[in-house]
């Protein structure tokens, strides 16, 4: 049942609200752990299959995994600052959702809310919201990265209004584990490469999908290489209008560089725990370092405080580059994390004992640069940032106009 | 909570931008300091009479208008965008926050926020002495012998006294046998010397006052480096949204040079090397806009407005240096010209980046009110 909050709630009442159902639904071993700070215990009971399945759907249920979808699609219909005081409390135990959830919740969710059927809305959005599916993007391809529209995938509409799709697509995160992708096809080639284009919800269970792991520069598996060949789709499988994809991705896209830039709140961040290790290492004691570090405290308050502006200001401030604002930051951020965090520990990075895991500095070192590039680079980001923001002119694409089947290959 | 924005605040943005972008453009700025003429005192009289703005930091109790730290923090604003060098920083903001603090204990500093409000008294802080801006520990200033009734006679040298030349009353921090206090005193007693001084930032003036022997008067018994501690924490917060009127300025001026200027057949501003130092200009002041008013949102004395402080002490005064910069390169030869503006406003970047402290030790601080277990480690 949905929690009884009013969607007019403010942050703190819906803290309170979601604090008190929290405190009421959850196990009392999980609420003592939680208390407790035992982390192992609290995780260990997500990764129960049993356990973590009925807990997400109780969750799902009372609409805290998905506090600003309308109340009629299984949401709670708050403010995006006031759905900033259930997540809060909902981290506060660390029982809400992965981050292999972040597609179908953050990304899928808004963008079938504000492009699908009834039929769609219907079939998906309570499952994503109770934890049922998880969904990963099918977007970039090896020949189509910032240039998104470039895509090549086909899909071909046949006599009986089904699809037929063939293509290859790449850097999908957590498709490997995906129930359902969203999918950017061509749907006709003879239009210009943004007209040309249309979003499906594919079933990653339907013959001819196969996901291929890709091992990263970190050593973790986390995205793939996703292969459609001859891969049947029905009608049902189109979101939005034949040819009009890239409007339906436009609203992913938009959510994707909102989402990537944490919570609305300003307080302990990636920076402290990096001060704390720094100054057990005694390179706190380094001036030089020591500003370093006290700089990037700075940059990170301040990206934090940029975050619950946005919020708070939602529907006021130019949508879309605001939210590449703080990605583009975030990525800055991350990118001197990890340099730092070897600087900081410089032997400590280099080398541990066989077996062992990797040591988060090493790890942060050799991820530094994964959010400067995935959603949207820093380069296009700050494109996006100086066309609408600053009304500067759009970078040349002299392909833009042209039919998709005339312009020069890519590799 | 923070950014709750509401009509009024809107109404006083339109109201301030209105008066300063008509009565005190950045032209305006350049010609009284050509003639060094440092205060329009029309202008001064208009915003008391018409707006009000000298009343805004001033308590109602004290006959003021009790405006929010938004509210005076929105009116830094739009002066910074068109690099407003008169009193209003120095009287309505540096003196006001210091009498603030001793009018519990001083009548006469009650009494003195009063004639500010209505405009009838300009005031100057001065603080600094021996080459550091906001010093308060390390003040050499005497102000010996007070007597029953907080007589005293000041001695000592303070720099960079904004408006110090011109103001009617000094407000000097010096030594007591008690330890450190505030002092007022006439500008132009006996045994004041003010010196105008040539300045970096040509639109905002400074003076050396030398006292002494110079007749004043102690303002209670209040610690005086504890109380320039906590004005220099609101008037961190106040000075950040001047820096980020100006960087705004900055960047919405050069993206429009940007835009009309055109080589290679193109608007410069659609070749990536432009386009992407304007995007980063642009996040410059989005993030310093978000500091100085998220500090602003925060309620006085809170340690949220000091952490709120610092860090808008730290990231606006570095954004309005680095955009100041990058505008002057982005407009190529023309900027870096006397007669174009952009040389004023990194003038200013400079000035507001020293004023209040410089922001490495902003830094520390930040670090010792986050981090108080760590901040010995060194």
């Amino acid at each position: 049942m949905l929690l009884d909050l009013s969607a007019d709630a403010t942050e703190s009442e819906a803290f309170a609200a979601a604090d008190a159902w929290l405190r009421e639904h959850l196990p009392d071993d999980v609420l003592a752990a939680a208390l407790g700070a035992e982390w192992d215990a609290v995780t260990a009971f997500l990764d129960d299959e049993e356990r973590g399945a009925a807990w997400y759907a109780a969750l799902g249920a009372a609409g805290l995994s998905t506090p600003t979808w309308p109340r009629e699609l299984g949401g709670l219909g708050l403010s995006a600052a006031a759905a900033g005081g259930v997540a809060e409390a909902v981290l506060q135990y660390r029982v809400g959702r992965s981050m292999t959830d972040f597609v179908g919740l953050a990304l899928g969710g808004p963008t079938i809310i504000e492009h699908g059927t009834d039929a769609q809305k219907e079939r998906f959005l309570g499952p994503l919201a109770r934890g049922e599916h998880r969904w990963c993007q099918l977007f970039s391809e090896p020949g189509a990265g910032s240039d998104l529209a470039g895509l090549s995938t086909r899909a071909e509409r046949q006599g009986d209004g089904t699809w037929v799709v063939n293509g290859q697509k790449v850097w999908s995160s957590f498709a490997h584990l995906s129930d359902f992708g969203l999918l950017m096809a061509r749907t006709d080639p003879d239009l210009p490469k943004h007209r040309g284009i249309s979003y499906f919800l594919v079933d990653m269970t339907t013959p001819g999908v196969l996901a291929r792991p890709l091992r990263q520069m970190t050593g973790d598996a986390e995205f793939n290489e996703v292969f459609l060949t001859d891969v049947h789709l029905p009608p049902e499988a189109l979101l939005g209008e034949v040819n009009g994809g890239w409007a339906v991705a436009i609203t992913t896209l938009m959510q994707e560089r909102n989402g990537l830039t944490g919570r609305p709140a300003v307080g302990e961040g990636r920076s402290d725990d990096l001060l704390r290790r720094a100054a057990e290492t005694g390179a706190l004691a380094d001036p030089v370092l020591r500003d370093r570090l006290l700089l990037l405290l700075v940059e990170e308050r301040a990206l934090q405080m940029t975050t619950v502006r946005s919020y708070a200001e939602a529907g006021r401030t130019a949508v879309g580059a605001e939210g590449s604002v703080r990605k583009l930051v975030n990525a800055q951020i991350e990118e001197e994390t990890g340099a730092l965090a070897a600087e900081v520990d410089p032997l400590g990075v280099l080398a541990w004992p066989a077996g062992e895991p990797t040591p988060s500095a090493a790890h942060d070192f050799l991820a530094m640069k994964t959010t400067s590039i995935a959603g949207g680079t820093s380069e296009i980001q700050r494109n996006i940032i100086a066309e609408r923001l600053l009304g500067l002119p759009k970078d040349p694409d002299p392909e833009k106009d042209l039919p998709f089947n005339q312009r020069a290959r890519t590799t | 909570m923070e950014f709750t924005w509401t009509s009024e605040h809107r109404d006083l943005r339109v109201a301030v931008r209105r008066l300063m972008t008509t009565r005190a453009p950045v032209d305006r700025a350049r010609a009284l300091a050509a003639d060094g003429v440092r205060h329009d005192t029309e202008l001064w009289a208009t915003m008391a009479e018409q707006l009000g703005l000298q009343a805004l930091d001033v308590p109602e109790e004290h006959g003021g208008v009790g405006g929010s730290l938004v509210d005076v923090a929105v009116v830094l604003e739009e002066m910074g965008a068109v690099l407003h060098g008169g009193p209003f920083l120095s009287t309505a903001v540096l003196a006001v926050e210091v009498l603030r603090e001793l009018a519990p204990v001083a009548d006469a500093a009650g009494d003195l926020l009063g004639r500010i409000a209505e405009g009838g008294a300009t005031v100057a802080v001065a603080l600094a002495e021996d080459g550091r801006a906001w010093s308060p520990g390390t003040v050499r200033t005497t102000a010996t012998g007070p007597t029953s009734d907080g007589a005293v006679r000041l001695t000592g040298t303070k720099q960079l006294v904004l408006d110090g030349a011109d103001a009617d009353l000094l407000l000097v921090l010096a030594r007591t046998d008690a330890g450190a206090r505030w002092c007022l005193v006439d500008g132009t007693a006996d045994g004041v010397t003010r010196e105008r001084q040539e300045g970096l930032d040509l639109t905002r003036p400074s003076a050396t006052v030398r006292l002494a022997d110079a007749p004043g008067q102690v303002l209670g018994d209040l610690d005086g480096v504890a109380v320039a501690d906590r004005v220099r924490s609101v008037a961190s917060v106040l000075l950040a949204a001047e820096q980020v009127g100006a960087a705004a300025e900055v960047v919405r001026r050069t993206a429009e040079h940007a835009t009309t200027r055109r080589q290679f057949g193109r608007p410069v501003g659609s070749f990536q090397g432009v386009k992407h130092r304007l995007a980063d200009m642009a996040v410059r002041v989005e993030m310093a806009r978000s500091a100085a008013y998220w500090a602003a949102f925060q309620e006085r004395g809170s340690a949220d407005l000091e952490l709120g402080a610092l860090v808008a002490r730290s990231y606006c005064s570095d954004a309005l240096l680095q955009t100041a910069k990058d505008c002057i390169q982005l407009h190529g030869g023309i900027g870096f010209t006397w007669e174009h503006d952009a040389h004023l406003f990194l003038r200013r970047a400079r000035l507001d980046a020293t004023l209040l402290g410089d922001t490495r030790h902003a830094r520390e601080r930040l670090l010792a009110h986050t981090h108080p277990d760590l901040q010995g480690v060194s």
